[in-house]
């Protein structure tokens, strides 16, 4: 593929600010926790956008895909306890909306 | 014929990541979340990444997702969400606006601030070949990222002990048919017939021994 790397940047751009939108809109939690996958995703499609643009044929860097698995792994954890913790709340209240769950605000 | 499939595959991840946040129905934003997954993958595969796109399709579209499709169907939230979301609130348009606002904003920074002039071009040679090389990256990890890759197994350890704690049911010392059990032996302790403490017996002997008597 002969793409240009700003472009790969560019559809990362889209897709985060797509997470951000739909992390602010959205109250259903679960929605909410898709959204800050999706913004991970972004940040890793941008981490390999930038090791491709600092790679030449002889000499590759590969910081971008470590990178990139550290961030797979810390998103896998961060959907498990929020899944965990989406559960206990719905056990609590019946329901997993963002505004049943108001308790701490002043 | 592969930049062709690269601007589709990227319109693709961008309209289900549309349909995440557009849709009303958990269930449909979390099957438009793995499109998006899966488009992705397809991305990092053109890019020449394809240990990262195997791992992208066995990490997230199988495991996050199946953990997300999983908790949608036992909450059965489809039925839930119908009176979840209220769109039509005073505080929901000023809310809209705000989230509209920053995140149009967010994306004029991100395009503003890539160095479209610098000539940061992939290299054209790059092209087709596989970039992230397993036995490099092996030996990335265990040598400068030797750090955050015992904190990442950290990380996991903590993350399974909080999940269990966090998803198991209470199971309080007052709950109902609960068997009360023997702390040592975790037989069930049965009130009315054995009231006498545990340990060994102690035979009282009562009449004398019969003495022996040698002839």
């Amino acid at each position: 593929m002969n793409v240009p790397s700003e472009h790969l940047l560019v559809v990362a751009t889209i897709l985060f600010s797509m997470g951000v939108l739909g992390f602010l809109i959205r109250r259903n939690l679960i929605v909410v926790l898709a959204s800050v996958e999706l913004m991970l995703n972004a940040a890793n499609l941008s981490f390999l956008a930038g090791s491709r643009m600092h790679s030449t044929v002889g000499n590759v860097n590969l910081d971008g895909p470590v990178f990139a698995m550290f961030v797979i792994l810390v998103a896998a954890a961060e959907a498990a306890v929020g899944l965990a913790l989406v559960i206990a709340l719905f056990r609590l209240k019946q329901s997993v909306g963002a505004e049943d769950t108001c308790e701490l605000r002043g | 014929m592969a930049e062709l499939l690269f601007y589709v595959l990227s319109a693709g991840a961008i309209a289900c990541a549309a349909g995440v946040i557009a849709s009303r129905s958990p269930l449909r934003s979390v099957l438009s979340l793995l499109g998006s997954f899966v488009c992705l993958a397809g991305i990092y595969l053109l890019a020449g990444f394809h240990f990262l796109a195997a791992a992208q399709l066995l990490v997230y579209a199988g495991a996050i997702m199946v953990l997300f499709l999983f908790v949608v169907m036992l909450l059965n939230l489809d039925r839930v969400a119908a009176e979840d979301e209220r769109p039509g609130s005073a505080l929901g348009a000023r809310r809209l606006g705000v989230a509209f606002v920053a995140s149009s904003v967010l994306v004029l920074t991100g395009l503003f601030s890539i160095g479209w002039d610098s000539a940061s071009h992939a290299d054209p040679a790059l092209a087709g070949m596989q970039l992230d090389d397993l036995t490099s990256i092996a030996a990335l990890l265990f040598s400068r990222y030797m750090l955050p890759f015992e904190a990442a197994s950290l990380l996991l350890l903590g993350t399974m002990i909080a999940v269990v704690v966090l998803a198991k049911r209470d199971r309080g010392p007052d709950r109902a048919g609960a068997v009360e059990r023997d702390p040592y032996t975790l037989a069930p302790r049965d009130v009315g017939e054995n009231l006498d403490p545990g340990g060994p017996e102690v035979v009282v002997l009562e009449d004398e021994p019969e003495e022996v008597h040698i002839v």
